[in-house]
């Protein structure tokens, strides 16, 4: 009670990581742990364990230090609706790529785009970048002086800066809230 | 019913294998650099994708299953970090053209 308020969610964001990141181990590493409820703690699985913890703290030791906790809530609803709107066009990227690669004339016109983007530089650029250069005939090269982002595009002729702004206003929302109308 | 989930395996990752294939041609036959790592970024990402779906209804136990989700994951989020580094670092090149001339002039005088 007499902590302040930011001691608290320090704590919090650190307990929370730091068992993202052992429950990420427990599953590539996965030390057998299926036989080993059978045989009681040996001496083999609590070495196991120990370097999981280990590496788990180093991970959110990183983490806190390269992605520092930032306030404010994530909005679920549009998390999800960015995610499904990703899984989608992360398929039709790969397919239309895939058309392109085969296609004996190779249909390409690709060109540089800036985009003006809304979002701080920071993680959510970051994000940001990282799903973009997941959708369809976008790829992500930088940023020019004046604060805007460089977009290597597969085919001009597409709408692809109407695709960014769409990916963009999805994003905006997963920190701000919103529905669909307000843009 | 495992029949069904065979049939699901073997189409999913022939798909897989199809879009892989399909990274490495674009690999092969677009222009540039930028052109390629669009072709690999987006068409693996897709089969990785399609292997792992196809792989799901095979796994023993469902840690296993959660842990080629993980694999998947990781798989995107570094491919997709990795791209953007590399197209960064491609499309930049006239700098280093530039200055490459002179280093060599500088060297010549010496």
């Amino acid at each position: 009670m007499t902590r302040p308020k930011g001691a608290h969610s320090l704590i919090r964001v650190v307990v929370a990581r730091w068992s993202a990141f052992f429950g990420f181990w427990l599953l590539l590493a996965g030390p057998g742990l299926n036989e080993s409820v059978a045989k009681g703690l040996t001496t083999d699985l609590a070495a196991n364990l120990a370097v999981g913890l280990l590496a788990a703290v180093a991970a959110t030791w990183v983490s806190l230090r390269l992605l520092p906790p930032t306030p404010g809530r994530l909005h679920l609803a549009a998390l999800a609706r960015l995610a499904l709107h990703f899984f989608w066009q992360s398929i039709v990227a790969g397919v239309d790529v895939a058309r392109r690669a085969f296609d004996p004339r190779l249909p390409l016109k690709p060109g540089d785009l800036t985009f003006p983007t809304r979002l701080p530089p920071g993680t959510e650029r970051a994000a940001f970048g990282a799903i973009t250069s997941l959708m369809p005939g976008t790829l992500p090269v930088g940023t020019d002086d004046h604060d805007r982002l460089l977009y290597h595009c597969l085919d001009l002729d597409q709408p692809v800066a109407a695709g960014l702004a769409r990916d963009e206003a999805l994003m905006m929302r997963v920190r701000r809230g919103g529905n669909d109308r307000d843009d | 019913m495992n029949l069904a989930l065979d049939i699901l395996t073997i189409v999913a990752v022939s798909l897989g294998a199809i879009f892989f294939l399909a990274g490495t041609v674009g690999l092969l036959r677009f222009p540039d650099t930028l052109t390629r790592l669009h072709a690999l970024t987006k068409a693996d990402n897709l089969g990785l994708g399609l292997v792992v779906l196809g792989l799901l209804p095979q796994v023993s136990a469902p840690l296993a299953a959660l842990g080629l989700l993980a694999v998947w994951l990781l798989a995107l989020l570094s491919g997709a970090t990795v791209g953007q580094l590399l197209a960064g670092t491609a499309s930049a090149p006239d700098q280093d053209r530039a200055e490459t001339p002179a280093r060599h002039a500088g060297a010549s005088h010496d």
